[in-house]
C-alpha cells in the first residue's frame, strides 16, 4: 500500500495530495460525530445504571438516620452513651451472667433509649434491675403486651422505667424511659445458662453484637400493585414481620470510632482441677487463686462490643469426667441436670457407610471480609477429607444460587478439583436468600439408602427469617442430616443450634482462620463416626418430666444433656442407647447428685425450646404452644417471646410538659465484616420505600410501619457490554486509521517541501 | 518509525475491544449449538446433561416462537456466567407448565433479541427437559424496573414471563426491563 501510494503520488502529485486531504477531513468529521455520540451515551449511563442508583440510596447513613429522624419529635438526639459490664460466674455445670448496661445522657433533653443486644441462645433471662441514683428497682415478669402497656404508661407519666423484651431467643431489646439531662441510669439483667461441653473441652460464649440481618422481601399475595399507595399494608406474608425491631442502626467503622465499650470478668469455678483456659478472640489476663478456680478479665480493660467472647477450658485430668449429675430443690419439686458422655465407638473392622454430602456455602455480603476466607478454608478442608467412594455436591448462595453439579458426583480427583476451583473463586456479595439453598441441599435426588446423606452448611446465619428456614428443614429433611458451621465474629447461634437440632445433626463455630482446622476436624469426627442412637432415659422411682422428651442422636465427643423435674429425689436414672451397633447403658443413682444452681430455670428454658420445636414440627398447635410457653415463663420468671420484664420507678422524675426524645442506640459492625458489602448492595430498602420514608420525615406525627416492598422477584441484569465494546473498538480503529493517514500526509508534505 | 506507534497501539486496542465484544456474541451463538445437543440428549435420557464438562449449569427447556422462527435453549439459574450462554430460568420460580409464573430471562442483544419481534397473540412453545411440551400465548408486555416487576409469584394461573433489558437498542445497561407475559393455552402436539 505504501508503495502504491508513493507511485501514485509521483504520477499525480498534487491531485493525490488533494484527495488525501479531502479524505482526512471527511474521516475527521465522522470521528467527531462518533465521539460526541459516545460522549452522549456515557453521560446518560449513570442515570440508567441500576447498580449506581441502588448503592447511593442504600447508604445506611441516609436510610437509617431517616428512620431515626422520624421518632417522636423528629429531631435526632446527639448520642446517648452506653457502657456494658459483663460478669460471669461459672459454678460447675451452669453459669450465671450479669449484664450491666450504663446509659449516660450527655444531652440537655429527657431521653428514651432503646438498645438491641444479643444474649446466649439457651440462656434464661430471669432478672431485671434498674438502678436510679442509690435506689434499686427490681423488675417483674409480665405478659408481653401487659408489660409494654405498663412501660408506656410510666413513660408518659414521666417515671423512669426499663423494659426487657425478647425478639429472638438470642436477640433482646432494652428500652429505658426518662433519662434526665446529664443523668446516668443502670440497667442490669441476669441469665442462667448451661456450660457447653465437647469431648474434653468446656466452653462458654457471650455474644456482644447482633450482626446486621438480611430480611428477605415479603411475597404479597393477591394485591393490586398500582403505585397509588393502596397496596401497602395489605400484606400478611412478610417473612420478617418484626424487621424494624431487629435492625438497629449500625455505625460504619470507617467513619466512626468503635462504640459501646464492654468489660468482661469471668469467675470460673469448675469444681475440678483446671488445665488450659483460653480466650479465643480477646486478650485476657488469667489469675489462679487455686487449682480449680480462675478469674479471667480483659487485658485491655474494655473492648468495643463487636464480636463474640469465647472462653474454653480443660480439666487437668487426662479425660474429662464422663458423667455429671446435679440437683436443685425449688418449691415442691426437685430439678435434675445430667451430663453423660457416651463412650466413643470402637473403630470397627467393617468400613463405615459411604456418604453423600451436600456442602452449602453462604457467599452473601455479610460474609465479606474475613468470614468468606474462613468459610472457604473450611470447605476446602472438607473437600480434602472426602473418600473416593463418597458422593458430594457444592451449592453456593447469596440472593442468587448455583448448584455445581446437577446431581451428587463421586468424590474422585477430577470432581474434587473442579469443586476446589469453584470454591476458590467465590466472592462475597449480595443478599442472603438461605431458604432456596437449603431446599436445594435437602432435595434427595439419588435416594440411595446405602449412603448416609449429610448436609454441611457454612454461614454466619445473618438472616431475620429464621422461622422460614426451620419450616423448610422440617418439611423436607427426609433422611438428610444437617451440620451447621457458624462462621465469623458474631454468628447467629440460635439459627445454628435450632437448624442442626431440627436437622438431627450437630454444629460448630469457626471464629477465625486459625480455628478452621481444629473445629473442622472435630466436625468430621462427628460426620465420619457412628452416632449414639435410640437413646432413652428412665427414672426407676421418681415421676419425671424430662427434656428433651425425645432424645436426639448424640455425635462423637458430645455429651447427652438431660434436664428433668422430679416429684422426689429417689432411685436412679437409667440411660440406654446404641453406640454404633452395640447396646450401651448407664445407671446413675440420684442421691449422688451434687447441689447445682438455677437448674429449674434451665429446665424451663429447655421446655420452652421443646415447645417451639414441636410447633415447627406441627406436633403442637400455635395456641397450645403459646399456652405452654406462657405458663412456664410466668412460673419460672423468665423472658420469652410472650413475656417481658418491666421495672418502674414509683416517683415521677420528668417534669410535666418537658418533651421526651427517643434514641435508638447504634451498634458496631461485627469485627471482620465489610460495611459496603453489607449495606452497599443489600436490598433492605427499595427506592420506593425510601421515598415513603422521606415523605414521612416531612410530617413527623405520621410515623407508620415501614412499608414493605410488594415484589419478591428481582429480574437479573440482561444486557451485555458487547455492543458498547464493539462500538468503542470500531471508533478506535477509525481513529488509528485517521492518525495513520494524517501522519503520512505530514510525511508527504515534508517530502514535497 | 515512532509516528507509526500511536496509530498501531490505538488500532490494536480497538481490535481487542471489538474482538471482546464480538466474542460475547460468538460465545452466545456457539454455546447454543452445544446446548441444543445437550438438550436433545437430556430429553432422550431424562437426565440433566451438561453441555460441556466444566459447565455449572444445564439446559432445562427450549423456547420456540414458530412464527418468527426463533428458538433458544434455557439454562438453570441466572448467574452472569449462565446468561452468557443462554436464557436462564429464575430458580425461585416454577417450571414451565406448573401453576404459578415461570420466568426466563436473557440478554436483549443475544438470545432474547427476538422478543422485539414477538407480537401479542403469538404462540410460544416451551419444551421441558423431560420432553413435555407446553403452548403459551403472548398476551401482554410491560416495561418495569428490575426491582418492581409487578409479577405475582403466587398466582393461581399458569403463566410464563420472558424478561430482558429495555430499551432493546441501548448500549449501556439500565434498570428497566421488558416483560412479555404469556398464558398457558394447552399442552403441545
Amino acid at each position: 500500500m505504501s508503495n502504491y501510494d508513493t507511485v501514485d503520488s509521483n504520477e499525480h502529485p498534487w491531485l493525490g495530495r488533494l484527495v488525501k486531504v479531502g479524505l482526512f477531513l471527511l474521516a475527521q468529521g465522522i470521528a467527531v460525530l462518533l465521539v460526541s455520540f459516545v460522549a452522549l451515551l456515557v453521560s446518560f449511563a449513570p442515570g440508567w445504571s441500576a447498580a449506581t442508583e441502588q448503592a447511593s440510596l442504600l447508604q445506611p447513613g441516609d436510610a437509617k438516620s431517616g428512620s431515626l429522624l422520624l421518632k417522636d419529635d423528629g429531631a435526632y438526639i446527639e448520642a446517648i452513651r452506653l457502657g456494658i459490664d459483663i460478669d460471669i460466674t461459672v459454678s460447675g455445670p451452669t453459669l450465671r451472667t450479669r449484664v450491666t448496661q450504663v446509659f449516660r445522657n450527655p444531652t440537655k433533653d429527657w431521653v428514651e433509649a432503646t438498645y438491641v443486644y444479643p444474649l446466649a441462645t439457651d440462656g434464661a433471662v430471669d432478672t431485671l434491675k434498674m438502678v436510679v441514683g442509690d435506689r434499686i428497682i427490681v423488675g417483674d415478669i409480665k405478659e408481653r403486651q401487659q408489660a409494654r402497656a405498663i412501660y408506656e404508661q410510666a413513660r408518659r407519666n414521666g417515671q423512669k422505667a426499663a423494659l426487657t423484651e425478647q425478639e429472638r431467643p438470642n436477640i433482646f431489646t432494652n428500652s429505658v424511659a426518662n433519662i434526665g439531662p446529664g443523668e446516668t441510669l443502670l440497667v442490669q439483667i441476669e441469665y442462667q445458662e448451661p456450660v457447653h461441653q465437647s469431648g474434653n473441652e468446656y466452653s462458654l460464649r457471650v455474644p456482644l453484637v447482633v450482626g446486621p440481618r438480611y430480611n428477605p422481601a415479603p411475597i404479597v399475595q393477591s394485591v393490586d400493585f398500582r403505585k397509588d399507595g393502596s397496596g401497602w399494608g395489605a400484606t400478611n406474608s412478610d417473612p420478617v414481620p418484626d424487621r424494624d425491631r431487629i435492625s438497629p442502626p449500625v455505625l460504619d467503622p470507617a467513619k466512626n470510632a468503635p462504640i459501646n465499650p464492654t468489660s468482661i470478668t469471668v469467675h470460673l469455678k469448675a469444681g475440678y482441677a483446671l488445665a488450659e483456659v483460653k480466650s479465643h478472640h480477646h486478650n485476657v489476663k488469667i489469675e489462679s487463686p487455686d487449682s480449680t478456680t480462675r478469674v479471667v478479665t480483659l487485658a485491655d480493660g474494655t473492648v468495643p462490643a463487636d464480636r463474640d467472647f469465647e472462653l474454653t477450658w480443660k480439666p487437668a485430668a487426662e479425660k474429662a469426667p464422663s458423667v455429671g449429675l446435679f440437683r436443685e430443690h425449688v418449691g415442691d419439686a426437685d430439678y435434675l441436670l445430667a451430663f453423660v458422655t457416651p463412650p466413643a465407638a470402637e473403630q470397627t473392622a467393617q468400613k463405615p457407610l459411604p456418604r453423600e454430602v451436600a456442602f452449602v456455602i453462604d457467599n452473601s455480603g455479610s460474609m465479606g471480609g474475613t468470614s468468606i476466607e474462613q468459610a472457604k478454608a473450611s470447605l476446602l478442608y472438607a473437600l480434602g477429607r472426602l473418600q473416593p467412594n463418597d458422593r458430594f455436591n457444592v451449592i453456593r448462595f447469596d440472593d442468587t444460587m448455583d448448584v455445581l453439579f446437577p446431581t451428587s458426583v463421586p468424590a474422585d480427583t477430577a470432581h474434587v478439583g473442579e469443586a476446589t476451583s469453584f470454591v476458590g473463586a467465590l466472592q462475597a456479595r449480595g443478599g442472603t436468600e438461605m431458604v432456596p439453598a437449603m431446599r436445594a441441599a435437602l432435595t434427595d435426588k439419588i435416594g440411595d439408602t446405602n449412603m448416609v446423606r449429610q448436609i454441611v452448611f457454612l454461614t454466619d446465619g445473618a438472616i431475620g427469617n429464621e422461622q422460614q428456614l426451620f419450616e423448610t428443614i422440617t418439611a423436607m429433611r427426609g433422611r438428610s442430616r444437617i451440620f451447621m458451621v457458624g462462621i465469623g465474629s458474631a454468628p447467629n447461634t440460635y439459627l445454628m443450634t435450632r437448624a442442626s437440632e431440627l436437622g438431627r445433626g450437630a454444629f460448630t463455630h469457626i471464629g477465625s482462620v486459625e480455628q478452621v482446622e481444629e473445629r473442622m476436624r472435630g466436625l468430621f469426627a462427628k460426620l465420619e463416626n457412628p452416632a449414639v442412637t435410640g437413646l432413652t432415659a428412665k427414672f426407676s422411682d421418681a415421676k419425671a418430666d424430662v427434656t428433651p422428651a425425645i432424645i436426639p442422636d448424640i455425635y462423637r465427643d458430645e455429651p447427652l444433656v438431660l434436664a428433668a423435674k422430679l416429684d422426689k429425689l429417689a432411685g436412679s436414672l437409667e440411660i440406654k442407647g446404641r453406640v454404633g451397633d452395640r447396646p450401651w447403658s448407664v445407671t446413675l443413682p440420684l442421691q449422688n447428685a451434687a447441689e447445682g444452681k438455677g437448674l429449674s430455670k434451665l429446665w424451663a428454658r429447655r421446655k420452652i425450646g421443646d415447645a417451639e420445636v414441636a410447633r415447627t414440627l406441627h406436633e403442637m398447635t400455635p395456641e397450645d404452644t403459646d399456652k405452654t410457653i406462657l405458663a412456664l415463663a410466668l412460673d419460672h420468671q423468665i423472658v420469652t417471646r410472650l413475656t417481658s420484664l418491666v421495672a418502674i420507678d414509683k416517683t415521677p422524675s420528668r417534669p410535666e410538659g418537658q418533651p421526651l426524645k427517643l434514641s435508638e442506640l447504634p451498634i458496631n459492625l461485627p469485627a471482620g465484616w465489610d460495611f459496603a458489602k453489607v449495606f452497599g448492595e443489600r436490598p433492605q430498602l427499595t427506592p420506593t420505600q425510601l421515598r415513603e420514608r422521606r415523605v414521612d420525615a416531612g410530617q413527623p406525627a405520621a410515623r407508620r410501619l415501614a412499608p414493605v416492598t410488594p415484589d419478591a422477584i428481582r429480574l437479573p441484569k440482561t444486557a451485555t457490554s458487547a455492543e458498547l465494546k464493539m462500538i468503542a473498538g470500531l471508533i478506535m480503529i477509525v481513529l488509528a486509521l485517521i492518525l495513520f493517514v494524517f501522519n503520512r500526509r505530514q510525511h508527504l508534505l515534508t517530502d514535497a517541501a | 518509525m515512532p509516528r507509526l506507534i500511536s496509530p498501531l497501539v490505538l488500532a490494536l486496542v480497538g481490535t481487542i475491544l471489538f474482538g471482546d465484544g464480538a466474542y460475547i456474541h460468538a460465545k452466545a451463538w456457539l454455546a447454543q449449538m452445544l446446548l441444543e445437543r445437550a438438550f436433545d440428549r437430556s430429553v432422550a435420557t431424562g437426565q440433566p446433561v451438561k453441555p460441556w464438562s466444566w459447565a455449572d449449569t444445564w439446559p432445562v427447556a427450549r423456547i420456540e416462537v414458530k412464527r418468527i422462527g426463533a428458538s433458544t435453549i434455557v439454562l438453570e439459574g441466572t448467574s452472569g456466567q449462565a446468561l452468557a450462554f443462554g436464557p436462564g430460568h429464575l430458580h425461585q420460580t416454577v417450571d414451565a407448565g406448573e401453576r404459578g409464573v415461570a420466568i426466563y430471562a436473557a440478554h436483549r442483544d443475544t438470545h432474547f433479541r427476538f422478543l422485539r419481534d414477538v407480537a401479542i397473540g403469538d404462540v410460544i412453545d416451551v419444551t421441558r427437559s423431560d420432553g413435555k411440551r407446553f403452548r403459551y400465548r403472548a398476551d401482554s408486555s410491560a416495561i418495569v424496573r428490575f426491582d418492581a416487576s409487578g409479577i405475582d409469584p403466587a398466582t393461581q394461573d399458569f403463566e410464563l414471563v420472558l424478561a430482558t433489558c429495555w430499551p432493546f437498542d441501548a448500549v449501556t445497561s439500565g434498570a428497566e426491563r421488558y416483560l412479555l407475559h404469556a398464558t398457558l393455552i394447552g399442552d403441545g402436539e
